[in-house]
């Protein structure tokens, strides 16, 4: 999976509480359709990230009475996110000034 | 019309597809699966439409099963169970299972086998390294084959000898003549105190014995690396000393060394001896434990000459020169040796000259340095040479004991095969092909060596001591690290393996798997016949190793027997070994003095005691004078009191005794075979006769004769012996003591020591101990073999007793059968017995005469020698038989108290 998965999803499970379709709609949504993703893949990557300890999730019935599984962020998802961001935001610095610079690197 | 909730059904079992998708994780994909697809169908889509959007944006169920997999499996490799291996075989890790399965299950027998092949393992590693140290003298210096030590062959009116030593100005006179010689180093002990050289630093006082003069190239022929100094300079001038990293810290501790001052006592046989100060100018590393020169210090060769300038002139005294030399590349060494003969004759004109006689023969020969340890069987030998002949001995035990081992395994894997006919049917019957079977049972053979290998790691460690000690080696575990000893093992656990697995790998694959299946159990006459053979083996090989080990035991207690010719039990013995001039004057007062202790029940000065190895002689002449054709008897000389408080018995005449005569001047005693050295017929006969000694040239009457004592000890012939009261060549002193309180009598003896002797080290032994010192390679040799007697013959009754409980199980039935019928408890035991008293004699009758031959060889080389008797083989026939039968027993009757009923009852 892409480097950007991880934050994404730690993203979006700091909004609350969701299942599996929701956090993939929202991606979806987020991205304005141009995230293309095998959605069968999101569920491994959330398995390896509770096993990692950044979210825990549960099993509940939902208001349609089918079971769900619901994830929510850890205090170490929280930390995590926090990680992320900085890392994501220092890398958009360096990229940005580094293309402002040399005019001819948007053609690359 | 589209049904969803079997189009859902449908899919979900292609998830099923996929092993690592566990139920939970198919129903969150399902779920997710109807969620989207709900919200298709509110965008509008049809049921169908819908389903199929969302099942296609799921993806593909293999790529999100393993990466399911990833995330769970412990595996580095991330390789799920149901995916081929690259590397391994196919059903590898059944076998595995199957092996672990059968160790865990036969735990007794596995222990047995691996606990055999474990100890026979480790004596086997011991004995490797042994003998690889063995071989491995001196091979570490650079051009070791270019390195060669001269020596010389001579014969004299004395006999013939080979001796290690040259003359002094030997190797600067090669050096300057002959091109072929790169380097030639003398390596020189010090004269007359080599074994007791006293070094003192501030308050250390130690006495030294491996302290060597030598000329300043010795660090460029020979391998002695430098930690501090410089090689190239360091032994150039008069007093200066190279001393060892030990040495360094023994007299210098931590403090930086270079520089400072060592005082060292040399007695260089010229009169005076005092303590000279010499000036330690490099420290090189310890002595390794496989060169024959080990050394601690050495002195520069310019010391010895400044105190001695003779020693660079005289050609004919050879006492204790050592000249290695190395030769330029390519050189033919029998070419050269022939050349260095101009000097050989320089030697001879000399002798004639100053002792107008002529020598028979004087020739220099070249020793390879790697073959000194080994091969050379000169005399004044630096020290006492490895015997091919324990080599020999050593290997073959340390072999035996592996084979009785992997006899244990074969035997016991064989019977134990039985019980897998089952399954080699079965695999054959679903495929197999002979050759898989045979690799799976030779892997397993390879899997229980290992273990055992692993476990033989553990035990050398644990053998290494006490066999350092017996042998006097150094052998270390990082001996293990060197390529041909790990090559050596690697060969060990192949052979072994294949060896043991053979019998399960080769006979039990070969059979029809229907009859493996239908039950018939029973092994093959064939197999039943080599499982007695394999037993007769390991009997023959323990018995044969018990009637060595008590044919040396019975040497080492006869030769111990203190049949001797005196008495060695509590006497002390205190060597001066300082050159102190006052002992030889008033050795008297001293032991008067000593003789104060009531515990002290007598004491004797002499020249040396029993058991020394001393080479000193008299050549003994009837014209005074003339020494040509003397003889040469051994000497020891002794005071007044030596006969007496050694117990030793006259034959004839009488002993030395004060206020008949003048002894000291007059008198000799000499032994029974000096008796007939002298050419006489009768120790009566030899009584008065009056003959003058070249080393005193005084003119001695014979007034006693002893018998002969072996004052050398069992091993050897006793020699023509003489005694007389030579003062000056005492050094030893015997306290007779009686032990009440051990501790009080060395406080008293030490402070009579050191009020005597001031400055000099004490240092005591005591007769018996030193005496049984000299049996050292029969004790050694005794006590490895009882060792490895008793281990062989543990596991050799062990693995009886894994057969006899194999086939006391076997035979449960027959028993049950025969109990019901009336036969009593004893009946049975006997039934199961027979059969291996049967085998056991067979293997005493096979073991007894190779033993008897082997052990009269070993007997040869003793002078003094027990017969074989029939007692021993005895002996050790009736012990192996009655722990066998014991160990059978004990099993037979287990199987004999069982009830029939449970027995007889099933199927």
């Amino acid at each position: 999976m892409a480097a950007s998965t991880k934050p994404l999803i730690l993203t979006i499970l700091a909004r609350g509480e969701m299942y599996g379709y929701q956090i993939i709609h929202n991606v979806i949504q987020l991205s304005g359709g141009t995230l293309e993703w095998s959605e069968g893949m999101l569920y491994p990557v959330l398995h390896r990230m509770e096993k990692e300890n950044f979210i825990r999730s549960q099993w509940k019935i939902s208001e349609n009475g089918r079971r769900r599984k619901y994830y929510q962020l850890t205090e170490l998802g929280k930390k995590e996110l926090e990680k992320e961001r900085n890392q994501w935001i220092k890398v958009h610095k360096v990229l940005s000034r580094l293309w402002a610079l040399s005019p001819g690197a948007s053609h690359v | 019309m589209f049904d969803l909730e079997r189009a859902i059904k449908h899919w979900r079992k292609t998830l099923n597809k996929n092993d690592a998708l566990e139920d939970s994780y198919k129903e969150e994909l399902e779920c997710h699966l109807r969620d989207k697809a709900e919200y298709l169908r509110n965008l509008g889509f049809s049921e169908k439409e819908a389903f199929e959007e969302a099942a296609g944006k799921i993806g593909e169920v293999h790529i999100i099963g393993s990466e399911y997999f990833k995330t769970d499996t412990r595996h580095i490799s991330g390789r799920p169970p149901w995916q081929k291996s690259r590397w391994l075989p196919p059903l590898f890790s059944n076998y595995l299972k199957i092996g672990l399965r059968k160790i865990k299950r036969q735990k007794i027998y596995s222990l047995i086998n691996i606990a055999g092949l474990a100890v026979g393992l480790a004596c086997c590693a011991v004995i490797i390294l042994y003998v690889k140290n063995e071989l491995s003298y001196d091979t570490f210096h650079k051009d070791a084959d270019r390195i060669f030590r001269v020596a010389t062959h001579l014969i004299n009116v004395v006999g013939e000898f080979r001796n290690s030593t040259t003359p002094g100005p030997l190797g600067p006179e090669l050096m300057a003549s002959y091109p072929q010689v790169e380097k030639a180093v003398r390596v020189v002990p010090p004269y007359e105190n080599a074994s007791h050289v006293l070094v003192v630093q501030g308050e250390k006082r130690f006495f030294e014995n491996r302290i060597w003069f030598a000329d300043k190239d010795i660090f460029q022929l020979f391998h002695m690396p430098f930690i501090q100094g410089n090689p190239q300079t360091a032994l150039t001038h008069p007093n200066t000393v190279v001393i060892t990293e030990g040495m360094a810290k023994k007299y210098f501790g931590e403090e930086a060394t270079l520089g400072k001052t060592l005082q060292i006592e040399i007695d260089y046989d010229t009169g005076s001896v005092e303590l000279q100060d010499f000036e330690v100018t490099g420290v090189i590393k310890n002595a390794p434990s496989n060169t024959h020169l080990k050394y601690d210090m050495f002195l520069s060769m310019q010391t010895m000459r400044s105190n001695l300038p003779s020693f660079e002139e005289d050609w004919l005294n050879h006492q204790a020169k050592y000249t290695y030399v190395k030769l330029t590349p390519d050189i033919n060494v029998e070419d050269f040796e022939e050349q260095i003969q101009r000097i050989s004759k320089i030697v001879l004109q000399k002798y004639s000259e100053r002792f107008n006689r002529e020598m028979d023969l004087y020739e220099l020969f070249l020793q390879p340095v790697t073959k000194i340890h080994m091969d050379s069987h000169n005399l004044i030998e630096i020290e006492p040479s490895g015997n091919w002949y324990y080599l020999y001995i050593y290997s073959i035990i340390a072999f035996l004991i592996l084979l009785i081992g992997c006899l244990n395994f074969i035997n016991l894997s064989a019977a134990l095969s039985t019980t897998r006919t089952k399954e080699v049917g079965l695999r054959k019957v679903v495929g197999a092909q002979r050759r898989q079977l045979t690799w799976q049972f030779l892997g397993e053979s390879f899997f229980i060596t290992f273990l055992a290998f692993i476990l033989a790691f553990g035990l050398i460690s644990l053998l290494l001591i006490p066999f350092n000690q017996m042998a006097g080696t150094e052998l270390t575990l990082a001996g293990l690290k060197q390529p041909t000893v790990l090559l050596s093992l690697l060969g060990l656990l192949l052979f072994v393996s294949i060896g043991s697995g053979s019998y399960p790998a080769f006979i039990l694959t070969a059979f029809s798997p229907v009859s493996f299946l239908q039950g018939k159990l029973a092994p093959t006459s064939r197999g039943a016949a080599a499982q007695k053979f394999l037993v007769i083996g390991q009997f023959a090989i323990s018995i044969f190793l018990i009637i060595c080990t008590l044919t040396v035991f019975k040497q080492l207690n006869f030769m111990k027997g203190r049949a001797l010719g005196f008495d060695l039990e509590q006497k002390l013995i205190l060597r001066v070994k300082s050159n102190l001039p006052h002992l030889r004057r008033d050795y008297e007062a001293i032991k008067s003095d000593f003789l104060q202790n009531p515990s002290i029940t007598g004491a004797t000065v002499s020249s040396s005691v029993p058991g020394d190895k001393e080479e000193g002689g008299y050549y003994l002449t009837t014209k005074p004078g003339d020494f040509k054709n003397a003889p040469r008897l051994k000497t020891i000389t002794v005071d007044y009191d030596f006969l007496s408080e050694y117990g030793i018995k006259m034959v004839a005449g009488r002993a030395f005794q004060k206020g008949v005569g003048n002894d000291e001047r007059e008198a000799y005693v000499i032994n029974v075979a000096g008796v007939k050295e002298l050419g006489f017929s009768s120790p009566e006969e030899a009584l008065g006769k009056s003959y003058m000694a070249h080393y005193h040239r005084m003119t001695k009457r014979i007034i006693g004769v002893t018998d002969d004592f072996h004052y050398r000890g069992m091993q050897e012939i006793v020699e023509p012996l003489i005694l007389d009261i030579e003062n000056s060549l005492f050094n030893t002193i015997t306290l007779s003591i009686r032990v009440e309180n051990m501790n009080e009598l060395m406080r008293f003896i030490k402070n009579k020591w050191d009020e005597h002797f001031p400055g000099v080290p004490f240092e005591y032994s005591f007769l018996d101990e030193s005496f049984d010192r000299e049996y050292r390679y029969e004790e050694q040799m005794g006590r490895l073999l009882g060792i490895i007697t008793t281990l062989g013959f543990i596991i050799a009754c062990l693995g009886l007793f894994g057969l006899v409980s194999f086939v006391a199980r076997y035979r449960k039935k027959e028993i049950g059968i025969r109990k019901v019928l009336g036969a009593s408890t004893s009946d049975i035991v006997t039934m199961l017995s027979k059969k291996f008293v049967l085998l056991i004699l067979i293997s005493v009758i096979i073991a007894s005469p190779i033993a008897w031959y082997s052990m009269n060889k070993w007997l040869q080389d003793f002078a003094y020698r027990i017969e074989m008797n029939l007692f021993v083989f005895f002996l050790a026939a009736a012990g192996a038989l009655v722990i066998a039968l014991v160990t059978v027993g004990l099993h037979g009757f287990r199987a004999a108290i069982a009830n029939p009923a449970d027995s007889v009852r099933n199927e």
